[in-house]
């Protein structure tokens, strides 16, 4: 089996449920349209329904069929993104990360600041740092609205809010999407851009 | 009923039931079910404008403020406290107020494996 590159995306439940949701479609649709083979699947071992609760999403790419079918969590993610940074002192969110992953995180603080609050940093070759709900507006807690808060069939609307700059970041340390693919298939096409402008890697 | 608990309380065979049906009552904390995880805002008390009135010790869903009677004073519990707010919002003193759990180096209740 071909390599399979795993990406784990840690949400706030109930109101950051949605945009979770919709940053994995996205770059799962920005994969596929670069030719990539994906998955993009919701959260099923976590409290899904209790309000701020963490909980993850996930995406697989590879160049190969992905043949992966019934394992539903990612046990080794080589990028990993939080939509809120409170999140990274509650959890160990580079839970079996290999050694040279990445990380994006939506915040307004240093990226020493965050370092200081993981405790296995050394596995990490990249620290992504944005300001996706700046960009985003509103308090980053908000859920833009429920619809087909089950999955559904989206696919027009998808990541109007912090999923799209958060997308836009994750393009400037992962090659397997690139910036405008990702921009075709989000809704906030401006949010995407801006979210990979401003964003500040720091390599470790 | 386990021999240790029969010689305990001394009930009479006939009276006994099955094996696993008496539990230890939870006395402790829960060590699997640090909530403390889910906190994006900390309430932080202002001891001065504080009257112990309770409010928050009676409101609080996960039991996370006692007070402790050496100091007279209400403790809060990091290790489980949410941030639900409840305790901000029904304090009748005003002594209570939010604040961003990134601004605290301390109160890490940090599973290994969630859930």
């Amino acid at each position: 089996m071909a390599d399979v590159f795993e990406i784990t995306i840690w949400c706030r439940g109930v109101t950051q449920d949605m945009e979770g949701r919709h940053l994995s479609l996205v770059l799962a649709n920005g994969a596929a349209k670069g030719g990539k083979f994906v998955q993009a699947w919701d959260n099923y071992a976590d409290l899904p329904d209790r309000v701020q609760v963490p909980l993850r999403k996930y995406d697989r790419i590879s160049d190969e069929e992905i043949e992966m079918r019934y394992l539903y969590e990612n046990d080794h993610p080589q990028l990993v993104l939080v939509m809120d940074d409170t999140i990274i002192k509650g959890i160990d969110i580079l839970r079996g990360m290999p050694k040279g992953g990445a990380l994006v995180v939506n915040t307004k603080r240093s990226a020493d600041e965050i370092l200081s609050l993981i405790p296995n940093k050394d596995l990490l070759s990249s620290l992504t740092l944005v300001d996706a709900t700046g960009i985003a507006g509103g308090t980053g807690l908000e859920s833009v609205d429920f619809m087909g808060s089950e999955g559904g069939v989206e696919a027009v609307s998808v990541a109007v809010g912090l999923a799209a700059p958060l997308a836009g970041a994750a393009s400037k340390v992962c090659d397997k999407f690139t910036l405008d693919n990702l921009v075709a298939s989000a809704a906030n096409k401006a949010g995407v851009k801006e979210g990979a402008k401003t964003a500040v890697v720091k390599t470790l | 009923m386990s021999p240790l608990y029969a010689e305990k309380f001394r009930i009479p065979k006939h009276l006994e039931i099955a094996d696993g049906a008496v539990v230890p009552s939870p006395v402790g904390e829960q060590p699997m079910m640090k909530t403390g995880n889910w906190r994006i805002e900390r309430p932080v008390i202002d001891h001065e404008k504080c009257t112990t009135c309770l409010n928050c010790f009676i409101f609080c869903p996960d039991g996370c403020w006692h007070l402790d009677p050496k100091s007279e004073k209400m403790v809060w519990d990091a290790i489980y406290c949410k941030g639900c707010r409840i305790c901000v919002e029904e304090c009748p003193a005003d002594a209570l107020r939010l604040e961003n759990e990134l601004n605290f180096k301390g109160g890490v209740a940090r599973l290994d494996k969630p859930y």
